[in-house]
């Protein structure tokens, strides 16, 4: 090695190291979000349409032949209270989805190197993965909620609070969706909790139905499903009908946030299942 | 503008140990790089290369010791360390959502890096993937993963590269190549630690070497000192007749071997001294010629940092060697 070539190095760590002590890694955060929300764009038809199609489908099956025999719901059209039940269930769905597949399969394919080599904090990571879940999540959501007041649904009673819950609920899912993936050791263990737990408790939180049509004993059964609150917090945004008080939902949905960021927050710093030996 | 970098150091590696369960990965390994350096790491599969790395990078988040980049704790000051260490995986990846250039321009982007395109497409040219710039890198072959996951590695214009295994499934051509763009690199003032199985890529681009086996480092030395130290140069020589017992005897202090009837071969260490006037090869000479032999034809060589780093691993054995230096 020559003087030449040790002058050379020194002079280009001094200058690397003065340029990383300046760098805040939030350009980072931002390119991951950018990443995220590239690739699920690029699957538009499996992550946007797909579940718009789908339903589009429960809301004319259902609205307009069981609206036809049914004149009210909670004091609103039955048209009107079913359009936010079905955009919860993508808003869950589709922030689940965003963070578990997109991380667990950067895990399977090693790629998720590239991500732990960088000197992005966890929670800048947790950033970049939540933002780009929240913006597949409230698109659909925002998709849905378009084409139903297209097809006659009326359901701007707060918009400001139902883009919030919506925004907030995403949040709880998509931190869900990211601890899942850290977790999981196989495909099974990323489907295990939409099919056989949100799935099923979303349905039974009133999507189609409000609780008060259900005997005493179930209606009180009900109440300690979250989702019931999630799906009434929003339509209450949508309709301002409600089954339960809407600062319920709003506690629920806070608190979710508060300790899945904390769990997913954690779980990222330690590097359990992504850094090896950790 | 700012001060030149005047540690003596720009890696420094204090008594690293890691376990995994009952398996020791890495023993009080301790080593030092200099600016600009390319050092060569070597060792046998499961030796502990990979693991030394990935302490180094990132990937491997706890163990006991200390490592320092440019002065700063890996651990502690992870966000400025880990802007100045580039790193390439032994282990072939692919983002299956992205095409080459995207996956190019975003890993630069995570380091906060501006002007992606233009180091994008001077990354694509040296690797010789501009034609695939636009493809899914799950169609890439083996070989050009690797050369996608070294441009990966250098987006950011790291100080300090690790390359583990940079040569592995990648054609020889290529391979000449990738060695010129790894001294391009020196050049411009990377300091690269590199970790291979080909003996003959750090007998060509390495200063120094150091030889790790389960989980300890054994050695660390200049190539050619390393080489001079253990390394043999051996001459045979053929004769006219059949090797007589009286040059045997003569020779007897240089241990000759009777390769044939009519051959004799000697090895000695290769040191300056043996290269002088009462070396091996004139005390050969002499003794030939005092027999009144006539010699046929003459064979030479010396040891390969191959022959070396054997040497040194059966020395070594079961990880009951030398201390780390």
């Amino acid at each position: 090695m020559t003087e030449e070539i040790e002058t050379a190095a020194r002079r280009r760590i001094a200058r690397a190291r003065e340029s990383a002590l300046r760098e805040s890694g939030w350009r980072g955060t931002l390119a991951l979000f950018w990443r995220e929300a590239f690739r699920f764009l690029r699957m538009a038809g499996q992550t946007l349409v797909s579940p718009v199609f789908t339903t589009m489908l429960w809301f004319v099956v259902f609205g307009f032949t069981l609206g036809a025999r049914l004149d009210e719901v909670g004091g609103v059209p039955y048209i009107d209270f079913l359009v936010p039940g079905l955009i919860m269930l993508n808003l869950i769905n589709s922030a689940y989805l965003n963070a578990a597949f997109s991380l667990f399969l950067s895990r399977i394919h090693g790629s998720v190197v590239d991500l732990l080599v960088t000197p992005l904090t966890p929670l800048q990571i947790m950033a970049g993965y939540l933002g780009a879940s929240v913006l597949r999540a409230v698109a659909t959501g925002a998709v849905i909620w378009a084409v139903a007041a297209f097809m006659g649904a009326g359901t701007t009673h707060n918009v400001g609070f139902t883009l919030l819950f919506m925004v907030l609920t995403s949040l709880a899912f998509g931190l869900l969706g990211l601890m899942v993936a850290i977790l999981a050791r196989d495909f099974d263990d990323v489907n295990f909790l939409p099919s056989f737990l949100l799935l099923p408790l979303t349905f039974l939180g009133g999507v189609f139905y409000s609780v008060n049509m259900l005997p005493p004993f179930w209606a009180n059964v009900s109440l300690f499903n979250p989702i019931l609150y999630m799906v009434n917090g929003l339509r209450y945004g949508m309709t301002g009908a409600t089954d339960v008080p809407v600062w319920h939902g709003v506690a629920i949905v806070s608190t979710l946030v508060a300790v899945f960021g904390f769990a997913a927050a954690r779980l990222l710093a330690t590097g359990k299942n992504l850094r090896e030996g950790a | 503008m700012s001060e030149d970098f005047t540690d003596e150091h720009l890696l420094t590696i204090e008594g690293v140990s890691k376990r995994y369960g009952g398996v020791t990965a890495l023993r009080d390994v301790s080593l030092r790089i200099r600016p600009g350096e390319i050092f060569a790491l070597l060792g046998a599969n499961g030796a502990g290369k990979t693991t030394l790395i990935g302490c180094v990078c990132g990937l491997i988040s706890r163990f006991d010791g200390e490592i320092r980049v440019a002065g700063h704790d890996v651990r502690r000051d992870y966000r400025v360390t880990r802007q100045l260490v580039g790193g390439v995986p032994q282990e072939l990846n692919h983002d299956g959502f992205l095409r080459v250039r995207p996956c190019l321009e975003f890993q630069g982007a995570f380091f906060g890096r501006r002007r992606l395109r233009e180091r994008a497409e001077e990354l694509l040219r040296v690797f010789s993937l501009t034609e695939k710039a636009g493809v899914n890198t799950r169609f890439l072959s083996g070989g050009m993963k690797r050369r996608l996951m070294i441009g990966k590695a250098l987006m950011h214009e790291p100080v300090l590269l690790f390359l583990d295994e940079p040569t592995a499934g990648v054609d020889v051509e290529l391979r000449d190549e990738l060695w010129t763009y790894i001294e391009g690199l020196r050049r411009s003032g990377v300091t690269i630690v590199l970790t291979t199985h080909y003996l003959e890529e750090a007998e060509r681009l390495a200063d120094r070497i150091g030889i790790i086996n389960h989980g300890r480092l054994l050695r660390v030395e200049g190539r050619r000192e390393l080489l001079q130290k253990f390394g043999r140069r051996w001459v045979e020589i053929s004769l006219d007749r059949d090797v007589p017992d009286t040059l045997l005897q003569t020779l007897a202090p240089l241990q000759p071997v009777k390769t044939a009837a009519d051959r004799l071969r000697i090895e000695f260490q290769d040191t300056p001294e043996n290269g002088g006037g009462d070396g091996p090869i004139q005390r050969l000479w002499v003794a030939v010629a005092a027999e009144k032999l006539r010699v046929r034809g003459i064979d030479g060589g010396h040891s390969r940092l191959e022959d070396v780093f054997r040497e040194l691993i059966s020395i070594d054995g079961n990880g009951e060697g030398e201390e780390s230096p």
